[in-house]
This record gives C-alpha cells, sequence and structure tokens, in this order.
C-alpha cells in the first residue's frame, strides 16, 4: 500500500516541481540566506542567557569553577528536600566531578520511579532564547530531562552561543564527528501548560522546577542578576 | 474525522446561545492577542523574519519532491521506515499495522492534529486499542467524548468548573477538592504518568521534517510529546508531506514565529529534534521509529491557486484575532481545523460541496491575514472560494441573486449612488423621531440584536461631492 501511494504522491508532486537540477535547488537556499534573530536583552552574553533563563520561569545559580557547582546543587539539595541525593547520567563530566566537597550523593544513570532530582551537563546554552540544548545518549538519558520533578542543568559559560543559528552550527560540527543522537533537546524552562481557561500551571508532565547553574568566569553584573533573583524568588 | 461542516448555520446559532463559552472565548481572545503583541513589539525583526521563512516555505513547495526524497533518505540512514499515504484511510490502517505488528494495546499519543484530520483515535478504539490523548487540553476533551475547539488549546471552550466534574466523574480516586487549577493539573499528570510508563508505542505529530538530516521537530510546551518520544519501545511520527524544510536552522526560524505567533513565548519550552531509534548504549528511547507521511489532497493543493494555505504553521493566531472565530468557537465549523485557516483548509480537504458555507463566516476584517506568521492572504483565499462557490450554484439562491445584484449595482456606480440616496432619504424621514428601527425588511440578522440607527439625510457620496465642490469653489 505505501510503496504504491510513494509512487503516485511523488509523481504528483514532480508535475508541480520546478523540475531544477540539485545543484540549483542548493544554490536558490543558500541565496535565500539566514533568519533574522532578536535582540538579546543585554549586550553581554552570560548576562542576556541568564535575563532569558529568569524569564522562562528558570533559576540560576553562577559559580566559577566545579568546586563551587557541587556546593550549588548541594544547597538547591538541602533547600528543597533536606539531603543531597539526585541522578545524573554517566557523563564523563559530571563523574569528573568532586561530589566529596559538599556531600552529595549522585546516583548515575537513568531517572526511576521516586526520585525527583536529575542532574544533566548542557551541551549548549542559547543566549537568545534562555535555553540549553541536550542530546539523547548513554551519558545523558531522555528520562532524566523529562521525568524529574527538578531538572537541574549545569550549562559552561564557554558553551553559550548567541542565536539558535549558531547552535546549529555548534551541533552540526558535533554531529560531523560523533554522528547524529537520536534526541536533541532545546529546553526553555520547566514544564507548563495553560489548558485549563488559559491559567498558567507548571509541572505539566515534566518538571516542576527548573535550576540552572552556568559555570565559568561570570561578569559580576551577571552574577548580581542571578543573586537578586535569587533573592526575589526565596 | 465526522465532518458538519454542512450545518455550520445550525452550529453556529446554538454555539451563540452558550454564553459562558462565549466569554472565555472573548477572554482568551483578548489575552492571545495582547501576548502576541507583545512578543513580536520585543523583536524588531519580526516582519523581515516573516518574509524569510515565507521564502523558505515557498522554496521548499516549489521543490517539494526533491526535499521530501532527501528527508526520506536521511530518516532511513538513521534508521527509521518511512510510510506513504495517499489519505485518511491508507493513514489510519498504517498506523494500525505499526501498532498490531507489536500486540500494542496501550498507545501514548501526543497533540497531532493530522491524526484529528484523519480520525485515527476513534479508528484505532474500534480495533481494540487503548489510545490515551496526553496533552492536557487533548485528555479533557477525550474524557468528555468531544473534538478540539482550538488548534493551540483544544479545551478552550470547557470551564475549570466542568472539567472539575468530568475528573471527578472519570478517575475513581476517591472523594476529593481539586479546588484549584493546579490540582486538576496534577491529577491529570499523575494519571497520565502511568500511561506513560505502560504504553508500548507513543504518537506524536511533527511542527517540521528537515531534509538535510532527516530529523523531525516537534515543539511543546507541557514535555508530553517528549514522554510520547522516549518512554514507548516503538514511536510513529504521524505528519503531512508539506512540512518538509531544507534545513535544521530553517526549522527554528520558523519555531520563532511559532512560539511567538501561538503563546507570545520567544521559545517553547520544549523544541525537541528526533531522529530514529535507541542509538548503541543508550538506555532509553524506542526500539523502532516510524514517519507515516500523509497526503490527504494536499499535492493537489499544490498545484492550485489556494496552494499559500500550505504555508499556515498551525499557531492559531488567526482563530485569536476573528470575530466569527470568537463568536461562535471551533465546534461550529465541524471540523477538524476552525477559524479562517480552518474555512480555506476544510473545502479544500473535503470537498466545497460539504463546506461551503465555512468560507463565508468571515467579516472580511482582514485581521488574519495581518497576524498571520506566513503572511497567507486568508481573506483573499477566502474569497476565492465564495467566489467558486457561486459559479458552482452552491449557495441559496436568494443569496446568488442578492450578490448579482449587488455585483450589477456596484459596476454601475451612478445607479448605485441614486437608489442609495433615495433609500437613505425615506429611511431618515421614516426613522428621525425616533431615531433608529427595531424592525426592518431584509435586514432581521440586524435588529434581532440590535437597533438600526436612522442614517443622517445625505449619504457619504453626496456629502463628498458638496464638499469638493466647496473647496473647488473657493
Amino acid at each position: 500500500m505505501s510503496g504504491s501511494a510513494r509512487s503516485e504522491i511523488f509523481s504528483r508532486l514532480r508535475e508541480t516541481s520546478r523540475g531544477e537540477t540539485e545543484e540549483n535547488i542548493q544554490r536558490e537556499r543558500l541565496s535565500l540566506g539566514s533568519a533574522p534573530a532578536p535582540t538579546p536583552p543585554a549586550p553581554e552574553n552570560c548576562q542576556a542567557f541568564i535575563l532569558n533563563v529568569l524569564k522562562n520561569q528558570g533559576s540560576v545559580d553562577c559559580v566559577s569553577n566545579r568546586s563551587e557547582a557541587v556546593k550549588a546543587i548541594a544547597h538547591y539539595l538541602y533547600a528543597h528536600f533536606h539531603n543531597y541525593r539526585l541522578v545524573a547520567g554517566n557523563d564523563p563530566r559530571l563523574a569528573a566531578m568532586p561530589w566529596r566537597d559538599a556531600g552529595v550523593l549522585p546516583r548515575f544513570g537513568s531517572l526511576e520511579s521516586g526520585e525527583p532530582v536529575a542532574l544533566s551537563f548542557a551541551r549548549l546554552g542559547v543566549v537568545e532564547t534562555g535555553a540549553v540544548v541536550t542530546w539523547t545518549s548513554k551519558a545523558n538519558p531522555a528520562a532524566n530531562n523529562f521525568l524529574p520533578e527538578h531538572h537541574i542543568v549545569l550549562v559552561d559559560k564557554n558553551d553559550l552561543v548567541l542565536t539558535m543559528e549558531k547552535a546549529w552550527e555548534r551541533i552540526n560540527h558535533a554531529l560531523e564527528k560523533t554522528g547524529r543522537p537520536r534526541g536533541i533537546n532545546f529546553i526553555a524552562g520547566p514544564s507548563s501548560t495553560a489548558g485549563i481557561e488559559g491559567e498558567l500551571v507548571y509541572g505539566a508532565h515534566g518538571p516542576h522546577h527548573w535550576h540552572v547553574i552556568l559555570l565559568g568566569d561570570i561578569p559580576v553584573d551577571a552574577q548580581n542578576i542571578a543573586r537578586a533573583a535569587t533573592k526575589g524568588q526565596s | 474525522m465526522e465532518h458538519h461542516s454542512n450545518t455550520f448555520l445550525d452550529n453556529a446559532s446554538e454555539a451563540l446561545k452558550n454564553s459562558g463559552q462565549a466569554e472565555r472565548r472573548d477572554k482568551i481572545a483578548l489575552f492571545a492577542s495582547q501576548i502576541r503583541t507583545a512578543a513580536i513589539d520585543s523583536f524588531e525583526g519580526f516582519d523581515e523574519l516573516r518574509h524569510h521563512v515565507k521564502n523558505i516555505r515557498q522554496h521548499s513547495l516549489d521543490n517539494l519532491d526533491y526535499y521530501l526524497s532527501q528527508f526520506e533518505k536521511e530518516a532511513v540512514h538513521n534508521g527509521n521506515q518511512v510510510h506513504f499515504a495517499r489519505d485518511s484511510e491508507e493513514f489510519n490502517s498504517l498506523v494500525l499495522d505499526i501498532c498490531q505488528q507489536h500486540d500494542a494495546r496501550r498507545i501514548a499519543k501526543g497533540k497531532s492534529m493530522v491524526t484529528e484530520e484523519t480520525g485515527l483515535n476513534s479508528f484505532l478504539q474500534s480495533a481494540g486499542l487503548n489510545v490515551m490523548e496526553t496533552d492536557l487540553g487533548e485528555y479533557i476533551i477525550q474524557q468528555a467524548g468531544e473534538t478540539p475547539s482550538h488548534i493551540v488549546s483544544p479545551a478552550l471552550h470547557k470551564s475549570a468548573n466542568e472539567i472539575r466534574e468530568l475528573f471527578q466523574q472519570k478517575h475513581d480516586l476517591g472523594p476529593r477538592e481539586l479546588q484549584k487549577t493546579s490540582d486538576l493539573v496534577a491529577e491529570a499528570r499523575n494519571v497520565l504518568r502511568e500511561h506513560f510508563l505502560q504504553a508500548e508505542v507513543g504518537i506524536i505529530g511533527a511542527n517540521a521534517l528537515i531534509a538535510e538530516n532527516g530529523y523531525s521537530m516537534l515543539v511543546t510546551n507541557e514535555g508530553n510529546g517528549d514522554l510520547c518520544a522516549n518512554l514507548p519501545k516503538v514511536l510513529i511520527i504521524c505528519t503531512t508531506i508539506d512540512r518538509v524544510l531544507p534545513r535544521a536552522e530553517d526549522a527554528t526560524a520558523m519555531s520563532r514565529l511559532l512560539a511567538r505567533s501561538a503563546t507570545g513565548q520567544s521559545q517553547s519550552c520544549y523544541t525537541s529534534f528526533y531522529s530514529g531509534p535507541r542509538r548503541e548504549g543508550e538506555i532509553d528511547g524506542p526500539l523502532e521509529t516510524h514517519f507515516v507521511l500523509l497526503d490527504n489532497e494536499r499535492s493537489n493543493i499544490l498545484s492550485s491557486d489556494y496552494r499559500e494555505i500550505l504555508d499556515c504553521i498551525r499557531c492559531g493566531a488567526c482563530l485569536n484575532h476573528c470575530p466569527i472565530y470568537t463568536s461562535v468557537g471551533g465546534h461550529a465549523y465541524g471540523s477538524a481545523y476552525s477559524g479562517p485557516i480552518g474555512s480555506v483548509l476544510t473545502p479544500l480537504l473535503t470537498s466545497l460541496e460539504q463546506s461551503h458555507f465555512l468560507p463565508n463566516a468571515c467579516t472580511s476584517c482582514g485581521r488574519c491575514a495581518e497576524v498571520c506568521p506566513s503572511n497567507i492572504p486568508l481573506p483573499d483565499l477566502l474569497r476565492d472560494l465564495r467566489h467558486e462557490e457561486g459559479i458552482k450554484k452552491l449557495s441559496a439562491p436568494r443569496w446568488r441573486y442578492g450578490l448579482k445584484l449587488h455585483s450589477w449595482l456596484a459596476r454601475h456606480p451612478s445607479i448605485y449612488q441614486t437608489l442609495t440616496a433615495i433609500s437613505i432619504r425615506i429611511l431618515h424621514r421614516l426613522g428621525r423621531k425616533r431615531g433608529g428601527f427595531s424592525r426592518l425588511p431584509f435586514a432581521s440578522g440586524w435588529t434581532s440584536q440590535r437597533d438600526f440607527p436612522a442614517p443622517q439625510e445625505n449619504t457619504f457620496m453626496q456629502l463628498y461631492k458638496a464638499k469638493m465642490k466647496q473647496s473647488n469653489e473657493r
């Protein structure tokens, strides 16, 4: 059925097609250029990224090194659960974190029933939208992105890109080396719905809370924005 | 799905009696329009973006055989099975076959307008499958045995109270209050989580297919589509042949338009790209993935004067800004697609004979074209369908003769102006004491709702001519 359907559909499409050569089609697409992107809310990348994460109803911490990152995670876990347990993918970057510095007890693998917090290490952060980009692999099971109550995401400052086009440039470059991952996820906030009378509610199916930890040499102004927002939320 | 577009007028009259639903639509339309405006105002290059995406869409459609073939090749290379369906019947059978090959009983389904169009749920259910919609709005209407009333917010017509009663009745969870909206959301989340974990097959839609790498793009806020795509062992992605875009960056450019136009966001919470089955070493994800691509008249639309309708990105902005949609709601249209987009698309997917009332569900205000992120000239397409309706003599004779008379008068302005001047003078004399009319021949549609104001003595053209004469004399 599908074979004859395919032939019939393609035959109809060929009738309407311009019948250009592959070279001409590619040339025409190239001539259309790239899409305009919005102006970021601040001139400096870290500041703009943090402002957009906050706009997406995420919370943010800024840390300068991995030891501080572990402490920030410990602080978050204790504030919400009075314990130091979480699940993290088998990501070598996460395995190499100095967990003992703050007594955090990660379990490496995929989130299971009853586990409320998962940690991911983003491949990229997109300044334009305040989104983090992860892709599915042994190092980052999809369940860790979509099933926990709280999703904590580490983003290296060096992995911030200005626009979605820049993100795809980086992704395509990585794909050439490692092959195409099954899923590439741009995550821009906790799961939400306005399905009932337009009222916005978080935690529709996935995380209720989305916490981003920006790692690296973060400018003081950006740190201040994150700190002020954290103060406002507490 | 079953079409009831041929009873649009009766459906609309019935809908107007439900003041609660009309009030909710008014509120949402106002809110949706404000958040859209705010999102667009903060993006200086929005019109330029519209223009760019339009060019990309046109380029893709001009070369659809090339890009669809490229997508198929890449998708197969990624480990997918790609199927094509000419119509709804073939489409539904293909999906059922895949489910049956895996002895699947439980299906977790994400939001997909294409499957609404083909009536997939009822087809699978009639074969004994337990199909659960997982988008909150879709889940609510599925439980209520209804159809979506809006492309983006399917349960827009239902109040929180109605949903509370529905959940109390459908979920066997003992006595509970469910006072707040968040309680309702939490209950649906718990019920659906179980289903996600047990489903053997996940079905999702796709906002775009990417030719260069064989990925599909899925945009959601709830994340339910991603759970459908990642938890069951088999994934079926259902969409139409016209969704192909050349590059990944073209899909994200489109998502910029979509998020702002639909929900006023700069990006939806989850924009996900899926390429195929689980890779080596992965501990989750489907083991088998399928694309089922539907034509259902689209290859014919492509060669018609209505091809621009295929540029639609299903944002729902035209619905939120349409005075007819906000008055009568989505169910009145009697098809999967409602509002201005539905009034064009439904006659093209079915037939004008079945749905010729829909192109008349238009005040020609032009707001749909103003807000359409794909720059689709919706009022022009609606007018062309009305023209076809006239040629095919589908409308009532009194409408056709009335329009013929109007058309003749419009082409003879001096007679038109003389007749209107006489009518206006008569109406002025008859109505000047009371200031208006509570009844008028041929205008009961107006006077049943409100008085018709008595006109001033002169017509616009008379005043205009007098003014021009005065200024020429000076």
